[in-house]
């Protein structure tokens, strides 16, 4: 029905438009509005707004993935999850990665686009380098680095073959978690390069030529002219750290599987276990919301305090 | 010094490549004892991995490119016109879909994957390719539209106006005269949304599910690799075969690739 719609519509459109009288025309636009932005609209409002809204609703029903209509059950999913251990150990864990994981990612990524900053063709390959790990699913990242960092994994083929003792890389809770922000750090900072090097380009050369002449260490000159140029750079980048951290799933899945013992189990990571694993939608339906409002919070948090810093550095 | 620092973080960041390329072409004993080096390569386990049981290779190329395709075509078709609207109208009202359009870029998907089963449950698309590729578009349509209309706005309106008086409707001003104009983002569109596509694993493996039979390079990765982590002549021939594809794709389009996937990342 919709096919013919389109047809007739776009025979009669040019028509219409050239010679009927502004009435009907108007009528006209109103309908090829409405073919044009309808669509996109209609399927938005069903799987993206709705499925927004419903998130909430489920969040206060039992559901289990299958039964047609689930039971309300109120606000005890989320009374439930103030008093889950396994919960609280992954928020700790998903805090620690988001928190450390945004250092790394943008103490590399600003250091490595003051290296390769300016046109040359060593800068150019360093950039797709340093880039190229962010092309791969994370999926695929996670199970390159367990086969090379697992117990039997190249590294510990070769700390063995020397003599060394195995590195529990993997396999021990602290290790384990380490290695994955490093690994989410190795694969993720070079968009970070790249942000940063757009960022620079803004910052103006004529500025750090006169600091320069002024007599301006290095260091001095990146400090009180580039850095505080970079500032705007600087909020995007955490705040996009941030929220790609604050959602760490696929790595978890592929790296550790959430071992040893679940302590390396992400909210995401959660989430998705308990609602496809132990057809508990319900209950991660409320964890997701909460991480939703977590997240939208603390990127709001930064923005403002940066803003403040921003505003004082301009002062 | 700088030379030598930066050629040492190269090196960092390509040896896993390098393990994982060389170790494709070898036997379990030669990984086990020569991870890092050159000896006894050959293509067997290459072999074995493209006609693995658990994981048809080949079958996955096929199934995601078409899901790319499916997905590039229908967002654009899609998006676009939706995009031309927003940014040649005045009215107070499409600004305010722009702003409806634009909040859907901060929702993230592990928010929606939960209740959009429950919504195609009730449309009775769950578990089909219908159902995912529908999914799947509408995550591309807000950062489409975004930057859609924000290009848009740079093509000057006469060109629509003089189209008008040649007695052009709203629909071939569009098609026949902005859209040839849009080439540079939708390009841009065109390979974020390939890779998110071809990288996604939480949505086919969750929407298609195991069930379907239906495998993507990502979640037939998943399927051949996850159970068997430690045979390495499985991993590594396995992960060499989902990523060849890309990195060739990469290698070529590099420039095009970094601004259009970095272009991806800020929309947060």
């Amino acid at each position: 029905m919709a096919g013919r719609t389109v047809m007739t519509l776009t025979r009669e459109a040019p028509v219409a438009t050239v010679r009927e009288a502004p009435p009907r025309r108007r009528r006209h636009d109103g309908l090829t509005t409405a073919l044009m932005a309808g669509p996109a609209t209609v399927l938005y409002v069903v799987m993206l707004v709705v499925p927004v809204g419903l998130a909430f609703y489920l969040s206060l029903t039992d559901w289990d993935g299958f039964s047609a209509d689930p039971a309300f059950v109120g606000a005890a999913n989320y009374a439930r999850l103030l008093d889950d251990p396994e919960l609280r150990r992954a928020a700790l864990v998903t805090l620690l990665v988001a928190a450390a994981g945004t250092a790394g990612l943008n103490l590399l990524g600003l250091g490595f686009a003051l290296l390769v900053d300016g046109v040359s063709r060593a800068n150019t390959f360093f950039r797709i380098v340093l880039f190229y790990p962010h092309v791969l699913s994370a999926l695929v990242v996670g199970f390159l680095w367990s086969a090379i960092l697992g117990t039997n994994g190249a590294v510990n083929n070769l700390v063995t073959t020397w003599g060394g003792e195995v590195l529990p890389f993997l396999s021990d809770p602290a290790w384990a978690t380490v290695t994955m922000i490093a690994v989410l750090v190795w694969a993720g900072f070079g968009v970070n390069v790249v942000l940063y090097l757009a960022g620079l380009q803004a910052v103006p050369h004529s500025l750090i030529e006169a600091a320069r002449i002024d007599g301006a260490t290095r260091w001095q000159v990146f400090r009180n002219v580039t850095l505080p140029a970079l500032g705007p750079s600087v909020t995007i980048n955490i705040v996009l750290s941030l929220v790609t951290l604050l959602k760490t799933y696929d790595l978890v899945v592929s790296l550790t599987a959430g071992g040893p013992a679940g302590q390396t189990q992400t909210v995401a990571y959660l989430i998705l276990w308990n609602s496809f694993h132990d057809a508990r939608l319900g209950f991660g339906s409320a964890q997701s919301v909460i991480l939703m409002l977590v997240t939208a919070a603390l990127a709001f948090v930064v923005t403002r305090l940066r803003r403040r810093g921003e505003m004082a550095v301009h002062q | 010094m700088r030379k030598t620092f930066l050629s040492a973080t190269a090196a960092f960041m390509l040896v896993p490549l390098y393990v994982l390329t060389v170790n494709a072409f070898k036997g379990q004993q030669e990984i086990l004892r020569d991870p890092f080096g050159l000896g006894g390569l050959t293509l067997e386990p290459l072999g074995r991995a493209l006609t693995n049981p658990q994981f048809d290779v080949v079958k996955g190329y096929a199934v995601t490119l078409l899901f790319v395709v499916a997905v590039n075509v229908l967002s654009v078709l899609l998006a676009a016109p939706a995009a031309y609207t927003i940014a040649r109208s005045p009215k107070r009202r499409f600004r305010v879909l722009m702003l409806f359009f634009l909040a859907g870029t901060f929702i993230p998907g592990q928010v929606l994957v939960i209740p959009v089963v429950y919504v195609l449950k009730t449309l009775g698309l769950m578990g089909t390719i219908r159902g995912f590729v529908l999914f799947e578009t509408t995550l591309t349509l807000p950062f489409s539209i975004f930057l859609y209309a924000g290009y848009i706005a740079t093509i000057p309106a006469v060109l629509d106006q003089a189209a008008a008086v040649d007695g052009a409707g709203r629909l071939r001003t569009f098609w026949q005269i902005v859209f040839p104009l849009m080439r540079p983002a939708v390009a841009t569109m065109v390979i974020l949304n390939t890779f998110s596509v071809w990288n996604d694993f939480v949505n086919p493996q969750i929407i298609l599910g195991p069930g379907s039979g239906l495998y993507t390079v990502t979640t037939g990765v998943y399927a051949a690799v996850s159970q068997y982590s430690t045979d390495y002549t499985v991993v590594f021939p396995t992960l060499l075969l989902a990523i060849a594809p890309l990195l060739v794709f990469f290698v070529f389009m590099q420039r095009h690739i970094i601004s259009g996937l970095t272009a991806g990342a800020t929309k947060g």
